[in-house]
């Protein structure tokens, strides 16, 4: 029996909006009450974390400064293992927040080793650990991982003041500073100045990672045992109170920079950026302060519980009334997909998922600015795009159904159920193929709208 | 729509690739993973709006700017055959004087570049030797930010591109209607900034084709007319680009999309400045000589660079074209007969408007105490002083605008390098500073500024 059409519009908000994509029957499944299931699957234990024998900390810095193949072997199967977990959950709006969160966070593999060797687990330690608990404990996570200090050019950081800046005459490197006041934190126009991101930049002086010269050479702290792990260098840190933001933090060492942090955490114009860019994201690219202000007032009220702002993301009364005006990006298209068919590329021929997303310029791991990928919906929805999109859908029913010998058209009516147009559904009728059918499925508003 | 799809793997280059990464340096995954606009599927990017020079649309300077992504080879590209250190320090890669296309008494160019050559002879292509961008990390990853952002020695957090800032002073002009497909944000960082920017990328995947397209195109008028529209004008900008490329599966992507670049600037409500990145540089390995591997990515080069001359038409001669990379090679060859990461490298200049059948620059020379830290070509001009002798005399761009906004804090580092147009630009364009940092969403939200900027403009 079908679901009403309000019942099946809902489920689709579920997937689509907040989910990575209906396998068959999920409408079905949910239609009863779908923001409840949404909710459910915040609750559901481990729900975010990945199984399997994948590198812990140590090992994945270790291979970090192996050389390439090793460390692009960790990340070939961190990859695969996320993929396989998005496809194997129901609806995937945790997965949709690993995948914002690890975004907020954004760091390119293309940096160095460093990144591309231990990003895999930086996301399952740090991302998934914490995705449905304190941002600050995500934060200092980021912040004393050796990706984040590889990627953000803090590793060679060193204080003018220190022992090592004045025997050296090295310095510091904002890059760091201000991308956690800018991107990560407070936000821009959040109000903090530029004295306050070289305060920053000096507090985080000595933040670094041990890169394999230095394991080898056992030079500046380093040894066989901590090879590419986060090392507080305390010579390179600038010693002294520092005072940001108009508050003064007396503390000195690898301490400093925590306090810094566990204040940036709950900051209200933190809590007034996360809740802005998760509106933004999910539901609208024109963020009310209607809305962004009851994420906000729920951030700050919880200490920047990101279970408690996850479910009043999903009360806001836009989450269940605002039209479809954004698009799936073309990863999150990806995982759909594969979740509609069951199916994804095999492990040998990886390329045949980052090909579609090489040419679509969404790479997971790969963003090329630490802004991450952007939410504006017109980024996505360019013509360039969307005739790739189209190719791409194409491209997805050779290669990954080739041998699918169900009808389309059910496929179509359990993913959306009463929320099938029929003008999507007299197409696929008339498609002639099951390739071409899967073609259409792939590219209609059902499927690329959210 | 055919069964008979190739089920390809990615090309022959991306062997290459993978081979340069394993075989060389870690940074060469950066190849690969930016494949997408790499030599097998080189994007093309440009201004969404086409300038209103006074001239009108058929004088109007065009622009095509070329990031050779890993590292060119400028010593074997243009071969110093008059400088007696050459053969020695090259060994088993020195091309011999007799191999080269002569271009004066000292320097030869690679064989391979045939079409190249010829128009040097006809004084419409030069070389700048001894270049460099002001960053001398030889890191890829942040040499080429360097080049794109045209910032100082600095590693810039979060930079726009002085492309886009070039764009955000020239007159807003009339929005580019044929090609129509307006893009903003992931284009390369040489274009990444608030003026929004056309992409077109030349995909090797299968084109969807009539009837199964019409069955899309149709669904979405019918659904959903924001897809629509952009689905129709990204096949209208694909079609003027490709036209009928999808006959010859033997032509290369790299060259798909210099040939789509000159159609789209050659054509009179088309986008006057165009970018077009091309992998494949990073000769750790096996890089050869008058033949070879670096041989073959020349050879491709210089054929799309033919293939973009003819397809620009008439409108060559106000065309400047200029190739430049991150970095160049060691002068010394590596153990592997290949060459590692190095300073200083060479520019290539193609178009009518060039003052060509010359190699700009100061000769540093090879002799191993003449070398930057014993290991590199010397650079003796910085990259940003060539851009902004292009910028200058080819689009007329005011000199104050080009020190302090698109190449900021470069007048006396980087002055502009005089003589490489056949004639200045009549006019100076002057403009309004642009923004030298992106600005995030949350910065206008709070403003009470419309998120998305620039919508519509020209949709």
């Amino acid at each position: 029996m079908s679901l009403t059409a309000t019942a099946a519009q809902n489920a689709l908000i579920a997937f689509n909006r907040f989910g990575l994509g209906a396998k068959p029957g999920g409408p079905a499944s949910i239609g009863s009450d779908p923001k409840a299931a949404l909710k459910a699957e915040l609750a559901m234990p481990k729900i975010a974390s990945i199984d399997g024998a994948l590198p812990g900390y140590v090992k994945a810095c270790f291979a970090s400064q192996q050389g390439f193949d090793n460390a692009e072997a960790v990340r070939q199967r961190e990859l695969n293992a996320r993929i396989d977990k998005q496809m194997s959950v129901d609806i995937g709006f945790v997965e949709r927040l690993v995948i914002f969160w690890a975004n907020h966070f954004s760091m390119t593999v293309n940096k160095d080793d460093a990144v591309r060797g231990t990003i895999g687990q930086w996301e399952r330690d740090v991302i998934r650990k914490n995705v449905l608990g304190k941002f600050g404990d995500m934060l200092r996570g980021t912040i004393q991982h050796p990706a984040m200090l590889c990627y953000l050019d803090n590793a060679d950081s060193v204080g003018p003041h220190s022992t090592q800046g004045l025997n050296s005459g090295d310095g510091f490197n904002e890059n760091l500073g201000r991308e956690l006041m800018e991107l990560h934190t407070i936000g821009s126009g959040g109000g903090y100045s530029e004295t306050d991101v070289t305060v920053m930049a000096n507090i985080l002086t000595g933040y670094s990672y041990v890169r394999g010269w230095e394991s080898d050479g056992g030079y500046n702290g380093g040894t066989k045992k901590n090879r590419g792990q986060f090392l507080f260098r305390p010579t390179w840190h600038e010693p002294g109170s520092k005072t940001l933001m108009g508050k003064s933090y007396s503390s000195g060492g690898a301490q400093q920079a925590l306090d810094v942090l566990d204040d940036l955490a709950v900051h209200p114009a933190t809590a007034e950026h996360v809740a802005f860019k998760l509106v933004r994201h999910f539901i609208t690219d024109e963020p009310t302060p209607a809305m962004v202000n009851k994420l906000k007032d729920k951030f700050i009220a919880s200490g920047g519980n990101l279970h408690v702002v996850a479910l009043a993301l999903l009360d806001l009364p836009e989450a269940w009334s605002a039209p479809f005006t954004k698009i799936r990006t073309p990863y999150e298209m990806t995982i759909a997909q594969y979740r509609a068919l069951g199916k994804r590329y095999p492990d040998d021929s990886a390329w045949a998922f980052s090909e579609p997303l090489n040419a679509l310029y969404n790479m997971q791991w790969e963003s090329p600015s630490p802004e991450g990928y952007s939410d504006d919906t017109p980024r996505w929805l360019s013509p360039d795009a969307m005739r790739i999109r189209v190719d791409v859908a194409q491209f997805s029913s050779w290669e990954f159904a080739n041998d699918y010998k169900k009808n389309v058209g059910s496929l179509a009516k359990s993913l959306f159920d009463s929320a099938l147009s029929k003008n999507t559904a007299e197409r696929l009728a008339n498609a002639g193929s099951n390739n071409n059918a899967l073609t259409i499925l792939f590219s209609c508003p059902e499927f690329q709208r959210r | 729509m055919s069964d008979d799809h190739c089920d390809c793997p990615p090309s022959a280059a991306d062997l290459r690739l993978r081979r340069a990464a394993m075989e060389g340096c870690g940074e060469s995954r950066l190849l690969m993973s930016r494949r997408a606009m790499l030599g097998v599927t080189a994007g093309l990017f440009s201004w969404a709006y086409m300038p209103r020079f006074a001239e009108g649309a058929t004088n109007d300077p065009r622009l095509l700017v070329v990031v050779l992504r890993g590292g060119m080879d400028g010593v074997n590209v243009c071969v110093p055959f008059g400088d007696k250190h050459y053969v020695s320090m090259r060994g088993d890669i020195a091309i011999p004087a007799a191999s080269t296309i002569k271009l004066d008494t000292f320097f030869g160019l690679h064989p391979a570049l045939v079409n190249f050559g010829k128009m040097y002879k006809a004084n419409e292509a030069a070389l700048v030797h001894a270049t460099c961008v002001p960053l001398r990390t030889r890191s890829h990853f942040d040499c080429q930010d360097n080049l794109e952002n045209g910032m100082p020695a600095a590693i810039v957090p979060n930079p726009t591109g002085w492309l886009n800032r070039l764009m955000t002073a020239l007159p807003a002009g009339a929005p580019v209607k044929k090609a129509g497909a307006i893009e903003i944000g992931e284009a390369p960082l040489i274009l990444r900034g608030p003026a929004p920017v056309l992409g077109w990328s030349s995909t090797w995947f299968d084109k969807v084709e009539d009837p199964l397209l019409y069955l899309i195109e149709t669904l979405y008028r019918e659904r959903d007319s924001e897809m629509y529209g952009a689905l129709e004008r990204g096949l209208k900008a694909d079609q003027i680009a490709s036209r009928s490329d999808q006959d010859d599966g033997s032509i290369s992507d790299l060259r798909k999309a210099f040939r789509g670049a000159g159609r789209l600037i050659a054509a009179n409500d088309g986008p006057r400045i165009a970018v077009l990145s091309v992998g494949g540089w990073d000769t750790h390995a096996d890089q050869g000589a008058a033949q070879g591997y670096l041989a073959g990515v020349l050879g491709e080069l210089d054929l799309a660079i033919a293939d973009f001359k003819a397809a620009v038409g008439p409108s060559w001669q106000n065309t400047v074209m200029v190739a430049a990379t991150e970095f160049g090679r060691t002068v010394h060859v590596n153990g592997d007969s290949g060459t590692d990461h190095g300073v200083g490298t060479v520019v290539l200049l193609a178009g009518g408007a060039v003052n060509g059948g010359k190699v700009f620059g100061d000769w540093p020379g090879l002799a191993p105490a003449q070398l930057y830290e014993q290991s590199d070509l010397k650079p003796t001009t910085d990259l940003r002083s060539v851009f902004k002798g292009i910028l200058r005399d080819h689009i007329g761009v005011a000199t104050n605008l080009l020190n302090t906004s698109i190449f900021p804090s470069s007048g006396s580092t980087a002055p502009a390098m005089s003589g490489l147009l056949k004639a200045s630009a009549a006019k100076s364009m002057t403009g309004s500073i642009a923004s030298l940092r992106a600005e995030p969403p949350i910065a206008r939200y709070r403003k009470g500024l419309p998120v998305v900027a620039g919508l519509g403009a020209g949709a």
